[in-house]
């Protein structure tokens, strides 16, 4: 039932999303609202988004096939495949985000060693080269010494492409709201607990397995810490601002806490994302029962995705030089963006390719038969 | 109206300008200018076309092009925010030198304060390290340039700029939204179109067609018309500046006019303390 569910949803969001593949790919960037002020939108942040669950659920499947954790024997596949699915999406997101994506061999061929993207590029593309390489492994039943030594390195990538997209926002030293060095490590913790919530919704609505107690009480116990380290960094990062108190410099940091997007933050990324899931997930009872596992994780994902949201906008939405935003008036160089909807159905279409990629694979893949 | 009055205006004007404005002066006193007025004086634009030629004569590597603004000169009347748009046939939402307008003050004691931003073409420039594959970079002359046909279009360089001096081309036009009169035909949209299309940055010839051709889903920004420059031309800026407000030459030349300006302490240059070297120089 739950994976039908979970088709029906694939479908639908894909279908909405062919129409956003469509016109992003025929009409260029004409019909996005991401401009020359706000350069950066949905899609960036959906691909840290994205990006992060990758790398979090590769480190659930090290649990299993690096650490040889007994509980997690068994999650290493799922993880892995889950993995190369939500990079795939990350690594569309960021492909349509382009202006030119067609040149991103560029990327590998005649790069600029010293530019914060090409570390995100090469970075997940190592990883994500590793994870194939770790799962086709895995697949073929394969646990032995080749399969460390890929999980070890894959291991060492993932916590590097952890971090590596707040290095790149925090090198831009003329937006404040970035340029912390605590950035880096906010985004490792949320991917580490957007890992965390995904396995425990893979688990619920896909796993054909009853998941193991003790597993799932690890995984509980690793998300309420993940929950607390995430909200402790959001506040070292905001205090660090607040707290000095020059206005050009909490400019971005107000607009979460009491301007334009406090509801998104105290309401979504706060409430839902991290308060709620605490809660519940003290409640020892209700994490037994894996669809309410489910659901926790769920809303803890929901919430990491606008987390990453109020990083990236807020962070671009604020003058560089005063009154510059009024000086010409054209496409783009307005400082206010709310996502297109040409933007939120390409959204809708990665999700629902990461939908039914999961249910496939699932269905058609071994990933839960058990290694001989 | 006397045959005087109507001289003089063509002598420093034009003769439709003295058709059009003489009627007005009817029965009013004018005299000639003193004659150490400034229109007996050289043009500052005629020293600098001249320095420009002289430059040009050197190795590229030897010469520092900068821009001076006089910011108590400027009126802010956006001549060459205009003039720069037609210049490199910009579209919508491309703009390499906007001014940015400030108000001081309550009634009657107000006032506005103009701040005309070209790409600061800094030294120590942000937006040059962050480009992945190397699109954004400084020429031999130290001009940060776009090669178009590199970039990716990931706007790294706009987030960096610290001056907000690099747009995006989204592939808007001006034109192709003007109306159908009856037949599919449209209102001189192919006389424009052309015209819109006919940018020449760089020395080539961006025709700009589709929604995929570079410049489109380009980064783009101010190169100080390099492709005049090189023609022994100034930037549509500085010749189009009512004002003579903006001034520009090679300042590694101890007789330019430019080397004059930025040697007095009433110069600064925007966010200093950044360390990026900016080119361009204000005059306050």
């Amino acid at each position: 039932m739950a994976k039908k569910l979970i088709y029906a949803l694939g479908v639908l969001t894909l279908l909405i999303g062919l129409w956003g593949f469509y016109d992003r790919l025929v009409f260029g960037e004409q019909h996005v609202n991401y401009g020359s002020a706000v350069v950066w939108g949905l899609w960036v942040a959906m691909y840290f988004f994205f990006g992060g669950v990758a790398v979090g659920s590769f480190l659930v499947a090290s649990l299993d096939y690096l650490f040889e954790i007994k509980a997690f024997e068994g999650y290493g596949k799922p993880a892995l495949w889950t993995s190369l699915v939500t990079l795939a999406a990350a690594m569309a997101s960021i492909g349509l985000d382009l202006g030119h994506m067609e040149r991103i061999w560029k990327a590998f061929v005649q790069f600029n060693p010293h530019s914060g993207i090409i570390e995100d590029v090469w970075g997940y593309t190592i990883f994500g080269v590793l994870a194939l390489i770790a799962l086709i492994l895995a697949l073929q039943g394969q646990k032995g010494t080749t399969l460390k030594i890929v999980m070890v390195l894959g291991f060492i990538a993932a916590l590097y492409v952890a971090g590596a997209p707040g290095k790149l926002l925090g090198n831009n030293a003329t937006r404040p709201y970035w340029h912390m060095a605590l950035l880096p490590l906010q985004f490792l913790f949320m991917a580490l607990t957007s890992g965390a919530a995904m396995m425990l919704l893979v688990q619920a609505f896909l796993s054909p397995k009853e998941p193991a107690p003790l597993a799932t009480l690890v995984l509980r116990v690793a998300l309420i810490v993940l929950l607390i380290l995430s909200a402790y960094s959001t506040w070292a990062f905001f205090s660090q601002s607040l707290y000095g108190n020059i206005p050009s410099l909490i400019a971005s940091v107000k607009q979460l806490t009491s301007g334009q997007y406090a509801g998104l933050f105290w309401g979504l990324e706060i409430g839902l994302g991290t308060l709620l899931p605490l809660v519940l997930l003290f409640v020892p009872d209700l994490t037994k029962n894996k669809l309410a596992g489910g659901l926790i994780g769920l809303c803890v994902l929901v919430g990491n995705a606008v987390a990453r949201y109020l990083i990236v906008v807020p962070g671009l939405n604020v003058s560089v030089l005063k009154n510059i935003e009024t000086a010409h008036i054209g496409r783009g160089l307005t400082l206010s963006y709310s996502p297109s909807t040409i933007e939120w159905a390409v959204v809708s279409g990665l999700v629902g390719i990461i939908l039914l990629a999961l249910a496939l694979g699932t269905d058609y893949l071994p990933l839960y038969k058990k290694e001989a | 109206m006397s045959q005087e009055t109507t001289g003089l205006l063509e002598k420093y004007a034009s003769e439709v300008f003295a058709g059009l404005v003489a009627p007005a002066l009817e029965g009013m006193e004018i005299s000639a200018a003193p004659a150490d007025d400034l229109l007996a004086k050289e043009d500052v634009l005629v020293r600098m076309e001249r320095e420009l030629k002289r430059a040009l004569e050197k190795p590229a590597s030897e010469r520092r092009w900068v821009m001076v603004i006089d910011l108590r000169k400027c009126i802010g009347c956006h001549a060459c925010t205009v003039a720069c748009v037609a210049e490199n046939k910009l579209p919508p939402g491309v703009v390499y030198r906007p001014v940015l307008e400030e108000e001081f003050g309550t009634y009657p004691n107000v006032t506005m304060k103009f701040l005309p931003r070209p790409c600061m073409q800094c030294e120590n420039s942000p937006c040059t390290e962050v480009c992945p594959v190397n699109a954004t970079y400084h020429n031999e002359e130290g001009i940060v340039v776009v090669d178009y046909e590199q970039c990716i279009g990931c706007r790294a360089c706009i987030a960096a700029c610290p001056y907000g001096a690099r747009t995006f081309d989204f592939g808007e036009t001006y034109t192709e939204q003007l109306p159908v009169i009856f037949d599919g035909v449209l209102i001189g949209s192919k006389t424009a179109a052309a015209y819109e299309h006919a940018s020449q940055e760089y020395g080539q010839a961006w025709k700009r067609e589709g929604r995929h051709e570079s410049p489109v889903g380009n980064v783009r920004k101010c190169h100080f018309c390099l492709h005049r420059i090189k023609d022994g031309i100034l930037p549509a800026c500085v010749t189009t500046c009512i004002g003579r407000a903006t001034f520009f030459g090679d300042a590694n030349d101890p007789d330019s006019l430019v080397s004059e300006l930025i040697s007095k302490p009433n110069v600064i240059r925007l966010k200093e303390e950044l360390g990026t070297e900016p080119r361009v120089y204000y005059i306050v």
